[in-house]
């Protein structure tokens, strides 16, 4: 069982939480007061990066602050700990994501300094609320409880909705949002009622321990069976409950049938935002989803292995859905000119590439999924910021715009390149690496249907380099669509190196990342 | 005081054969965690000019370019020489350096560590590629001086040096494959480099294409020695993470160690010696109950036994008797055939292909289309010589097969004979030196044939030296004739190159087995231990048949050798551009067209029909002694379209740049001196080389209980046979001094015409080129065009007939869907397209459908759960 603490002994815990949130609120401030002239945006980019950092610290000292249990002394590193009264939990795996949450939206603060799609007199806004998302992702990757899992959900989602919307004068974008709001109110709604259903069967809101309950229950309406003849309402509940879960952290990872908004969302909003949105709350969900089903519905079997609770067969059923999501993103990627909708759907297939890692129900299923979403963060950011790069002049996504762009911008054409190859996965950048783990962790579980799933992953991959492979043709063999060099905003460059820089060492020293997953692998005490 | 202790011990070896009887034991071995920086120069160098190359050279000058390449060389070797010194001051048994840098991958049984080791037969191949590497970079200088495309040049050049160092310096198979392939690419690279070339071009496919076949051999023996190993590729049972866990299970006295360096630190010889096992018994004691028959991994007698791919572990595996791992190799068959055979002569292929052997040796002759420093470099010092290491390096598993080492030695046999007859008829210096090195890696693969891995070796190291030497010298005769490579066209250059002339004539003594070099030194070794091979091979028999074939070769290879040298450089220069010519116009009818002299002097794939095109060639080639000067030019600028580029004034030849003579002298002196590596080998004491290598190679004798010849130990036979191979030496000296002094002696012309249908036959390179392009090539292209038909029918009709009932069906739908009526489905990706696009009319952008789509599948999903429970 977990330690817990009470709320005092908690906030030392709590720190990094704390600090983006008085964050938000300086930024908002500071907004008001930084007069308008040359250097507003990088003062207020540079305190919004100042309290990243600070948190980023708060966290690195968190998993070394110690605690006290019956006298004893741990510290977090040594043994997971639950905060006020177990609403949140403090483990590897959620420290883990709470870097990553807190690197991805300081990337995204970089990425709208320069561009035009975030105006100057409203980037205090923009940060404030990127620092507010970033709370919001921290809790989805800590929580424990389903009500915090809903107020981490819905603070990403409504703070995400004013950011869809945040080009007001652009109709798209509008309209992205409207279509957010609508479909993210519903989503929740479902995840909602699930997890209302779920509490009535067990009688609990807490997810530790869910399996041992739910394996109770399973036995009563077993005996319910016996006795009447009839399974009765008690195991379609039990299923509906799940699934309505399922569909609430489905939206927020864009997982087939819940993705429909991603495409629209992902074209509507604006270029810093979209690549943010297609990493970040991607990645909370998937920290939400292993701990939910892979921690929770599960009992540790051995060797690292889950063991699924009665009546619920979710890996298959994430298998499934991984296969459908992939096979849809791909697909519907084919026809896309738009390099902002291609890379809604792209986001959409890599979203069922880590699903087959979440299937997998193991140890190394959840650590692949980590090491995939350390890989996707460089190399999609990196494909993203390319786009902005390009429509920045021309303000079109349109893969028109990238005919003979190799003439054009050499480097960017050449670090697209790699980005592309990397999101197909070839070898020896680091999309390759990460799908070389997806892969390894399903056929390691060596049942048929996880070959099978693996198959259908390959193909999809196949399937994913003639879109990719489009663009670089059009940016290497077709002529240019101008003479005119494209110009390069000095900090894209250098963060395009950057990302290019850990693509390529990532491809070729793969140890690292994993050592990276496996020392962060722990849900709150599970296995 | 340590390291000179074991120089001293080092030159002053003597006979201690009998110290070979003592049980092997495990490698042990000493961590070195600079040596990854031997690669990493070169790497780092080549990244350079990748990136900065042309703007350096634009900006800076094309000097920095070469001299970055020259000193990622010199530091690559000045490390090189670092682990030498820290390897001589190691006992001989612990001269093993290894740098563990990181594991690349665990999957399965499959563990790949980035991992670079050296041992004494590493060290030795590493130290010949640094040091010839960084003298041929230094004389490319010169060559490539006009060269546009200088900084590609320096960038391929050090990327191969890499390649190499990776394929020699790596621990496990994995990593050598890496720098196998990785040399072939440079290969292709530099000898398709003049790419604008089709015919230069041709000439790099061609090498890279029959690699491929020697490859695939290669690959097959890897994963076949993987199998037999009890190698699997994944583990079906379960999740299984960790091999340390296994191998605890396997052997509760085992300790898993640290990872990193630490690993390779303990002496894992100080685990007591477990009783020994069978290998059965171990593969039951690594299979838990619950676990499907999976691989055993397990610990016996201080050795991890099971599937690897490290050399080391390989090595120790077989080496201590203990393991079992010996004996189950030796007695496992597959199909019948013993595994090991099987699995020696597969890797066997890919060493074929890669250091040009029977009958995979087509590529080389026409690769020396590349720059001639690449044709020293990569065709005659280092990347050729690969399949030699592969060999001595898997020496224990070679040892173990006599039937993979008859193979092996055979090959190399008649390879040598077959490529040396070739030798005597051509006519470009290049393909001369081509067939050469073909005929002597021939040599070096008798060597490692017959078990005297360290001769093979030691041929190596003496043909890397008089090879370069030649292949360079060819290269200054080259550009001091202004890129004529035929030696018809050449003749007197001594007066006109006089340094370059007496290095070639050094070379030319040593690699003809003169007593005053060192080729005389390696060959020799390598024939008496042919005639004495006994048990090594199938029958010792075969042993005096290998030696007669490889005596009558050396008879050859001084022929060949001296009438190069005579043709080039005695006589009366007969190049164009030269005043006094004074050779008479040639007969009526023999004026060579110009087409046909720049055919000749090109590589060709085997794409010419066999009539006019060789008939006019061989014709001029009769008329060898009376060419027609004034003609040829023409055909030859045409051929060279670079060369012209280059800016070379005409007029008589000139001798080379400084720092290309001074290459040629460097090289000529280690001719001579590395005759101090092999010295007592006639004189019954063990030579320096041998001892040095002895750590690195397991003798038979303790492996496999195998008898040498009785002969071994006849100090008075082996003078004999010293001295028949010193007269064949004399003898075909005198016969090329004969026929090709000065150019006077009609007799060759005469021969020749005497024998047509014979010199024409050994002129075409006994139509090998020709036999490929009518069977395998045939073959394919039979195969292309029914795979094609097939297409066309039945894929096709396949498709069309879905198509059809598709637009069938369409139709019926047609009301529901009138997009599917549309378009003709007649082609695979037209469908996925399709369904691309039907999938985008799904994304209707109505948000109510959206939502309505949301609780939809929400409900399939309920419905799948229950359908899966």
């Amino acid at each position: 069982m977990l330690p817990t603490l009470d709320n005092a002994a908690s906030l030392k815990f709590f720190a990094p939480e704390m600090l983006l949130t008085a964050g938000a609120i300086a930024v908002f401030l500071l907004d008001l007061v930084v007069p308008r002239h040359a250097r507003r945006v990088g003062i207020l980019a540079g305190v919004s990066l100042a309290f990243l950092a600070a948190a980023t610290m708060a966290t690195w000292f968190s998993v070394r602050a110690s605690y006290e249990v019956d006298g004893q002394l741990f510290t977090a590193a040594q043994q997971p700990v639950a905060l006020f009264h177990g609403l949140i939990v403090h483990d590897p795996w959620a420290v883990l994501f709470k870097y990553f949450s807190f690197g991805v939206t300081a990337l995204a603060i970089l990425i709208a300094a320069p561009s035009l799609e975030v105006a100057k007199e409203r980037m205090g806004e923009y940060c404030a609320l990127l620092l507010a998302i970033a709370v919001g992702m921290s809790l989805m990757a800590s929580s424990t409880d389903m009500l915090m899992m809903v107020i981490g959900v819905e603070l990403v989602s409504m703070v995400s909705y004013a950011l869809a919307g945040f080009r007001k004068a652009h109709r798209q974008s509008a309209e992205a949002a409207l279509k957010y709001v609508v479909y993210g109110g519903v989503a929740s709604g479902m995840m909602l009622f699930g997890m209302s259903y779920l509490y009535g069967l067990l009688g609990t809101t807490n997810v530790v321990g869910a399996a041992s309950a739910m394996d109770a229950y399973g036995e009563r309406v077993f005996k319910h069976l016996l006795q009447t003849g009839t399974p009765g309402a008690g195991q379609l509940a039990m299923v509906v409950a799940i699934v309505l879960i399922l569909a609430g952290i489905g939206y927020k990872i864009a997982s087939v049938p819940w993705h429909m908004w991603c495409p629209d969302v992902y074209e509507g909003a604006p270029t810093p935002f979209t690549a943010f949105l297609s990493v970040g709350p991607k990645a909370a969900g998937f920290a939400l989803a292993v701990r939910i089903l892979y921690g929770a519905l599960s009992e540790s079997g051995g060797q690292d292995l889950a063991v699924v609770v009665k009546d619920v067969p979710w890996p298959q059923v994430i298998g499934v859905i991984a296969a459908i999501t992939m096979t849809v993103g791909n697909f519907a990627a084919l026809n896309q000119t738009n390099l902002k909708r291609m890379l809604a759907y792209s986001s959409i297939a890599h979203a069922g590439y880590l699903l087959m890692g979440v299937a997998a129900a193991s140890a190394t299923g959840s650590q692949s999924v980590a090491i995939y979403l350390i890989v996707y963060l460089f190399m999609n950011l990196g494909a993203f910021l390319v786009v902005g790069t390009v429509a920045r002049l021309s303000g079109s996504e349109s893969i028109f715009e990238y005919r003979g762009l190799s003439a054009r911008a050499p480097f960017v054409a050449v670090a697209f390149a790699i980005f592309l190859f990397s999101l197909t996965g070839l070898p020896p950048l680091a999309g390759f690496v990460g799908k070389f783990h997806l892969f390894k962790a399903l056929i390691d579980r060596g049942e048929a249907w996880h070959v099978v799933l693996a198959i259908i992953g390959l193909l999809n991959s196949a399937v994913s380099l003639y879109y990719y492979a489009r663009i670089v043709k059009a940016m290497f063999l077709d002529k240019p669509v101008s003479e005119d060099p494209l110009p390069v905003p000095p900090s894209y460059g250098f963060l395009l190196g950057f990302f290019v820089l850990a693509v390529v060492v990532f491809g070729v020293y793969f140890d690292g990342l994993r050592q990276i997953a496996e020392t962060h692998m722990r849900i709150f005490g599970h296995s | 005081m340590d390291i000179l202790g074991s120089l001293r011990e080092l030159v002053l070896a003597s006979g201690e054969h009998g110290e070979h009887a003592a049980p092997l034991a495990v490698q042990a071995v000493k961590s070195a965690g600079y040596l990854w920086l031997i690669p990493f120069f070169p790497l780092l160098g080549s990244a350079i000019n990748a990136a900065l190359g042309l703007r350096i050279q634009r900006r800076y000058g094309r000097k920095w370019c070469s001299h970055l390449a020259i000193g990622a060389m010199v530091a690559s070797f000045l490390v090189a020489v670092v682990a030498l010194v820290d390897m001589l001051g190691q006992p001989a048994e612990r001269r093993y350096l290894v740098d563990h840098l990181w594991n690349m991958l665990t999957a399965g049984d499959v563990q790949v560590n980035l991992s670079f080791a050296l041992d004494p037969l590493s060290m030795v191949m590493t130290l010949i590629i640094t040091f010839v590497g960084a003298l041929i970079h230094v004389y490319s200088q010169g060559y490539m001086a006009d060269d546009p495309s200088y900084w590609r040049f320096f960038c391929y050049l050090n990327l191969f040096v890499f390649s190499m160092l990776l394929l020699v310096m790596g621990d496990n198979f994995v990593l050598m494959f890496f720098g196998w392939e990785g040399v072939g690419l440079c290969s292709y690279l530099l000898i398709g480099f003049w790419y604008t070339d089709l015919e230069k071009a041709k000439a790099g496919v061609k090498a890279f294409v029959t690699n491929r076949f020697g490859d695939f051999g290669f690959v097959l023996g890897l994963f076949l020695l993987f199998w037999a190993l009890g190698g699997g590729w994944v583990t079906k049972q379960g999740v299984t993470p960790e091999h340390e866990s296994r191998w605890a299970l396997a052997d509760p006295g085992y300790q898993p160690k640290a990872k990193d360096g630490t690993f390779y630190e303990a002496d894992r010889a100080l685990t007591p010696a477990s009783p020994p096992a069978t290998y059965d018994e171990v593969a039951k004691l690594g299979t838990p109950s619950g676990w499907s028959q999976g691989p055993a991994v397990a610990v016996r007698g201080g050795v991890r036994v099971g599937p690897t791919l490290s050399f080391r572990e390989l090595r120790d595996q077989i080496a201590v008797e203990s393991t079992g791992v010996r004996q189950r190799l030796t007695s496992m068959t597959v199909l019948g055939v013993p595994v090991l055979a099987l699995i020696a002569i597969l890797l066997f292929v890919g060493a074929t292909a890669k250091s040009a052997q029977l009958p995979l040796h087509v590529w080389l002759p026409d690769a020396m289309a590349g720059p001639t420093p690449v044709s020293a470099l990569i065709h005659a010092a280092t990347m050729v010589t690969a399949g030699v290491y592969l060999v001595a390096r898997l020496n224990f598993i070679y040892a173990l097969s006599p039937a993979a080492m008859t193979v092996v030695a055979v090959t190399g046999a008649v390879t040598a004979a077959f490529a040396a007859t070739i030798g005597f008829v051509q006519n470009d210096i290049k393909k001369v030196l081509a067939y050469s090195t073909v005929s002597q890696l021939g040599f070096m693969f008798i060597g490692v044939g017959v078990g005297a891995y360290w001769a093979g070796i030691y041929h190596l190291l003496t043909h890397a030296f008089f090879k370069a030497c030649l292949f360079l010298g060819s290269g200054s005769v080259i550009l001091g004739c202004h890129h004529e490579q035929d030696m018809r066209k050449m003749g007197g250059l001594k007066k006109y190159m006089p340094l370059t002339a007496k290095t070639y004539w050094y070379a030319c003594v040593a690699i003809a087995g003169f007593p005053i070099a060192n080729g005389f030194f390696s060959k020799d070794e390598i024939l008496w231990k042919a005639f004495t091979a006994g048990d090594n091979l199938l029958d010792p028999a075969i042993g005096k048949a290998i030696w007669l074939l490889g005596w009558l070769t050396a008879l050859g290879t001084s022929f060949y050798m001296w009438r190069s040298y005579y043709m080039t450089f005695t006589g009366e220069y007969r190049g164009a551009g030269h005043g006094h010519g004074t050779f008479e116009a040639p007969a009526p009818g023999h004026a060579p067209p110009a087409a046909a002299a720049a055919h000749k002097l090109l590589p060709r794939l085997a794409t010419h029909s066999l009539g006019a095109a060789h008939a006019g060639t061989f014709d001029q080639d009769v008329a060898m002694a009376s060419v027609q000067v004034a003609g040829a030019g023409g055909g030859h600028a045409a051929a060279h379209g670079h060369s012209d580029a280059h800016g070379h004034p005409g007029g008589p030849p000139q001798e080379s740049p400084r720092s290309m003579t001074w290459v040629l002298i460097t090289l000529a002196v280690g001719c001579g001196a590395t005759v101090l590596l092999g010295l007592f080998a006639p004189l019954g004491i063990v030579p320096p080389l041998e001892h040095w290598l002895s750590p690195s190679l397991l003798p038979a004798e303790a492996l496999v209980h195998s008898r040498l010849s009785p002969d071994a130990g006849n100090h008075g036979l082996e003078w004999l046979l010293i001295g028949a191979s010193v007269g064949v030496a004399f003898g075909g000296w005198l016969l090329a001094r004969a026929f090709y002094k000065d150019a006077k002696s009609a007799v060759p012309v005469r021969l020749a015409a005497s024998y047509p249908r014979l010199h024409r036959t050994v002129f075409n390179k006994y139509y090998v080129d020709e036999l490929y392009q009518r069977t395998v090539l045939a073959a394919s292209m039979v195969f292309a065009r029914a795979c094609s038909a097939f297409d066309r029918v039945v894929v096709d009709g396949v498709v069309n007939g879905a198509a059809a009932v598709g637009r069938f069906l369409c139709n019926i739908d047609g009301a529901i869907d009138k997009h599917l009526v549309d378009g003709a489905v007649n082609l695979f990706a037209d469908a996925t397209l399709r369904a691309g696009k039907q999938l985008r009319r799904v994304q209707s952008g109505r948000i109510q459908h959206y939502l309505y789509a949301a609780l939809a599948g929400a409900l399939v999903v309920v419905g799948i759960n229950l359908l899966l429970r």
